[in-house]
């Protein structure tokens, strides 16, 4: 039980570097804007999300798992509404001091 | 267990340094934004790490800290453009 | 293995917070030098809650990286508004 916990806790960890590690390699080296907010909400929501839930086994009581699944959905909301106003203002070119 | 966190903590580490040369280099303004939120949540996620690996819960209060101030400094960068003439 | 792993955790996080600190004090763009010392501060935070100080990472976090950022950002805006309707003689340094 305890080996089968670890080895799915490993793969999740695991596969949430990976989406942090091709998250950080889109936003260097995608080439305009908007291809790398792409990238980037990727990196946010997946794989903060995949090392949450790796995480969430070893959690020692209750509320320390309701705090980390807080933390993912506060990440979700706040990447995708900074992200919205990022694309938003580079769209429109009215942002004050974004793009020049 | 607790070294499998330090070794992921070190990877996102790793590419937490190499998302900082799009902060570095980025030619607009919302580059390096972009750079300093990935920064934040990869932040986050090293927090969380660390603290199952040094069995210390206080850094996710940490990390929610991260995760909330995150949101205040993108949307104190992404102000529309008001008022030409105030100096 | 553990210290091991820990030794180059620390490298890493000394190297880039050194290297992020001369960058943010050398760079010639106001808002550019404000985004590196908020990236200075998210690091700062992640020093201190590896030196296991969790405490002083809350206030590094929301102070330095949070509020004083977003108050920086709003500082040099005003200042390259007032260099460029100055006619750009302002002293301030950087494009404006």
């Amino acid at each position: 039980m305890e080996i089968l916990l670890e080895t799915v806790s490993l793969l999740l960890v695991g596969a949430g570097a990976f989406f942090f590690a091709v998250g950080t390699l889109g936003l260097v080296r995608l080439p305009d804007l908007f291809c790398r907010l792409h990238a980037l909400t990727k990196a946010d929501n997946l794989g903060l999300g995949l090392v949450i839930a790796g995480l969430l086994p070893w959690a020692a009581d209750p509320f320390l798992a309701l705090k980390l699944v807080l933390i993912w959905l506060l990440v979700m909301l706040s990447g995708a509404t900074g992200s919205y106003l990022i694309a938003k203002r580079a769209l429109r070119g009215d942002g004050e001091d974004l793009l020049e | 267990m607790s070294e499998i966190f330090t070794a992921a903590a070190v990877v996102l580490v790793l590419t937490m340094a190499a998302g900082l040369v799009r902060v570095v280099v980025g030619p607009t303004p919302a580059d390096r934004m972009m750079g300093v939120q990935l920064i934040g949540t990869t932040g986050i996620a090293v927090l969380l790490l660390l603290g199952f690996a040094f069995e210390m819960p206080a850094l996710a209060d940490v990390a929610l800290v991260f995760a909330l101030l995150a949101a205040v400094s993108v949307t104190a960068l992404t102000r529309r453009r008001v008022g030409q003439d105030r100096s | 293995m553990t210290a091991g792993l820990l030794l180059l955790f620390d490298l890493v996080l000394v190297t880039t917070l050194v290297g992020l600190a001369i960058a943010a004090l050398i760079s010639p763009d106001l808002r550019r030098a404000v985004m590196l010392f908020i990236a200075f501060g998210l690091w700062l935070a992640l020093v201190w809650a590896r030196l296991r100080a969790p405490d002083v990472a809350l206030a590094e976090a929301a102070i330095g990286a949070g509020l004083g950022g977003a108050l920086m950002l709003a500082a040099a805006r005003r200042a390259a508004r007032r260099a460029s309707a100055n006619g750009g003689i302002d002293a301030e340094g950087g494009e404006a």
